[in-house]
């Protein structure tokens, strides 16, 4: 194999694992850039919505599309509620007790999720039967090809979402400042449960792309949802292009490291990453400093 | 006390005769502990100070300088490795603890000075993926057992056996008694003031003098240090230790015992790691619907009480006293 075959190999294979980080991650700056909340439930929001998917295919015997899409909904509808019922109402509203509050809706998801759907592991089916494509001389898995693709869909429809509706105008009016945006007669409290809405979406999605390629059960987010804060960091806790190049990034740079250095390293490389990155720039590689007033 | 209205009531660690009588209280009944209940209410109670003095060390940096870690089981870790090796090695335990804390102490430094740059989400996820890091070197050292870990035996000081539960928690009482005290005078000390100062206003802090770089650093070498402590003695407590017992869920334990105890107080650091450790005692029982109380009693205090367990304590205290204002 040729070594242009090769490079092609890692990159759609780092672009597919990639996509879901940086869906996650994309997830995470959302939230965070509108509500100054660091989410640790996301990865809980989005199994809890996969769980969702597979009752709906096992159960009901829903087509896949269908469940897929209801899936989603029904992830939208968790994530407004949990602002609603949880978020807005809590006396502590500081970022760390905000923080805290997530940490402890994370544990009372798995917890929930351990109780109605069991700690055992279920395969979930994937979106299209995998085969191999032959691209160029590489063996491209058909199901990673689609997996980054549907990833990139989702990324430009929050782009439309965010830079050509109304919403998504207003919802870069509260992340900038929220208290001048309700002077200016924005219903802000609505567009900060479509965030959680569309945050927590975007959670779903990353789990139900990343199901397949494990398998579902409680805790199966944990290890991209703590990859996901990292491709946020290092792109820029404000920055949304920056969620994507470090969910990219970090995918590819992961599956070099556990190529050519060592698997056993590839684990903590990640961490090693974000150190390296946030020594030379503080607010990641796309992100500005926030101005302090004093 | 309800007011401090003399310059002397800002130095007292206790303060009144009512305050006295309760620690006097508290002090008797932990040294009566081991001759009132069984070897288990012993275990758990060491157990306790053992978090206590991690909740300490966290207070310190969260609540006291506003610098967040999401990675303390990190330096218990450390601290726990350190001591187990340097045992291992021949080292005798009195000597192998100041040299632990000293190791670990200098981790706070290589952590806190590239922190220094960073603040808020930021330095959450570097601390985060610090605790984690360490995890898995551990796990892939092979010199500390890698992922079977080591075994720990506890020590012999001075002809006595500490190898039941009973001696070996009025050791740990004691160290943690002591370092208690010890954090809890270095509140009211100028370190702690210039602690308070960089977090509440770190410019006007900078412009009174206080060097900013120094003191942030200095508030993460105590805290390492601290829970270096406790790690050394968490090894021999629980007598074996593995890299998976120092995971992701340990580190949020510790700042969930901070900041649901009450953010910025150290008596709330106790509190809260009193609470935190009981309710996960109390929890065991419950099995499988564990996970989901502690998640709801957490998101309980965060929505109900600002100011942890210990705001809420200072407001009963207050109503009582200023009955019926």
């Amino acid at each position: 194999m040729s070594g242009f075959a090769d490079l092609l190999q890692v990159l759609v294979s780092g672009a597919s694992v990639g996509s879901v980080y940086a869906l996650v991650a994309l997830g995470l700056v959302l939230l965070y850039r509108t509500t100054r909340i660091l989410n640790f439930a996301h990865g809980d929001l989005g199994v809890l919505g996969t769980f969702v998917a597979y009752t709906l295919l096992r159960q009901l015997d829903l087509p896949f599309g269908l469940s897929f899409l209801l899936a989603l909904a029904a992830a939208g509808a968790i994530g407004g509620l949990v602002y609603l019922l949880l978020v807005r109402p809590a006396k502590n509203q500081s970022e760390l007790g905000l923080l805290i509050l997530t940490l402890g809706l994370a544990l009372a998801l798995g917890g929930l999720d351990a109780l109605l759907f069991g700690t055992d592991n279920k395969v979930v089916p994937t979106l299209v039967a995998d085969r191999i494509v032959r691209l160029g001389g590489a063996s491209l898995s058909l199901v990673s090809l689609v997996t980054a693709a549907f990833g990139v869909v989702l990324m430009l429809a929050l782009w439309a979402l965010l830079g050509f509706t109304k919403l998504g105008v207003a919802m870069r009016a509260v992340a900038q400042r929220e208290d001048v945006a309700e002077a200016m007669g924005l219903p802000v409290k609505r567009v900060l449960v479509a965030t959680w809405a569309a945050s927590a979406v975007l959670a779903a999605a990353a789990a139900l792309l990343f199901a397949p390629t494990t398998l579902l059960n409680p805790t199966m987010m944990l290890d991209p949802l703590s990859k996901g804060f990292v491709a946020a960091v290092i792109g820029g806790m404000n920055s949304l292009p920056g969620a994507v190049v470090g969910g990219y990034l970090l995918g590819v740079l992961e599956l070099l490291v556990g190529i050519y250095v060592s698997l056993e390293f590839k684990a903590s490389f990640a961490f090693l990453v974000v150190v390296l990155v946030l020594v030379l720039r503080p607010h990641g590689l796309l992100g500005r400093a926030e101005v302090k007033r004093v | 006390m309800l007011f401090r209205e003399r310059y002397e009531h800002d130095l007292w660690l206790i303060r009144g005769s009512q305050a006295w009588v309760a620690a006097g209280v508290a002090g008797l009944f932990l040294l009566a502990l081991p001759f009132l209940f069984k070897g288990y209410v012993v275990y758990n109670f060491t157990l306790f100070f053992v978090y206590a003095l991690v909740a300490l060390s966290l207070s310190v940096l969260v609540g006291l300088t506003g610098q967040v870690s999401l990675g303390h089981a990190g330096f218990l870790a450390a601290g726990a490795y350190a001591q187990a090796v340097l045992v291992s090695q021949g080292v005798p335990f009195l000597l192998a603890l100041p040299l632990t804390i000293a190791l670990v102490a200098l981790l706070g430094v290589v952590i806190g000075v590239p922190a220094l740059r960073l603040e808020g989400p930021y330095l959450a996820i570097a601390t985060l993926g610090f605790g984690l890091a360490i995890q898995q070197i551990l796990n892939n050292w092979r010199l500390v057992g890698a992922s079977t870990g080591m075994l720990v035996e506890r020590p012999v000081l001075f002809g006595v056996d500490l190898y039941g539960d009973t001696p070996y928690y009025y050791l740990v009482l004691a160290v943690a008694g002591v370092t208690t005290w010890a954090l809890f005078n270095l509140e009211r000390s100028h370190v702690g003031r210039a602690f308070r100062a960089t977090r509440d206003a770190d410019l006007a802090a900078q412009m009174s003098g206080i060097g900013l770089a120094r003191y942030k650093t200095l508030a993460f070498v105590i805290s390492a240090g601290v829970a270096g402590l406790a790690g050394a003695l968490y090894g021999p407590l629980i007598g074996y230790i593995t890299p998976e017992s120092f995971n992701l869920l340990l580190s949020i334990k510790f700042l969930l015992m901070t900041i649901v105890g009450g953010l910025g107080f150290l008596p709330g650091a106790l509190l809260g790691a009193g609470f935190i450790t009981g309710l996960d005692v109390w929890l065991s029982t419950f099995r499988s619907w564990s996970q989901l109380v502690f998640g709801v009693v957490v998101i309980a205090i965060m929505m109900l009480e600002p100011a942890g367990l210990y705001g809420r304590w200072l407001k009963i205290k207050r109503f009582w006293k200023s009955w019926p204002l």
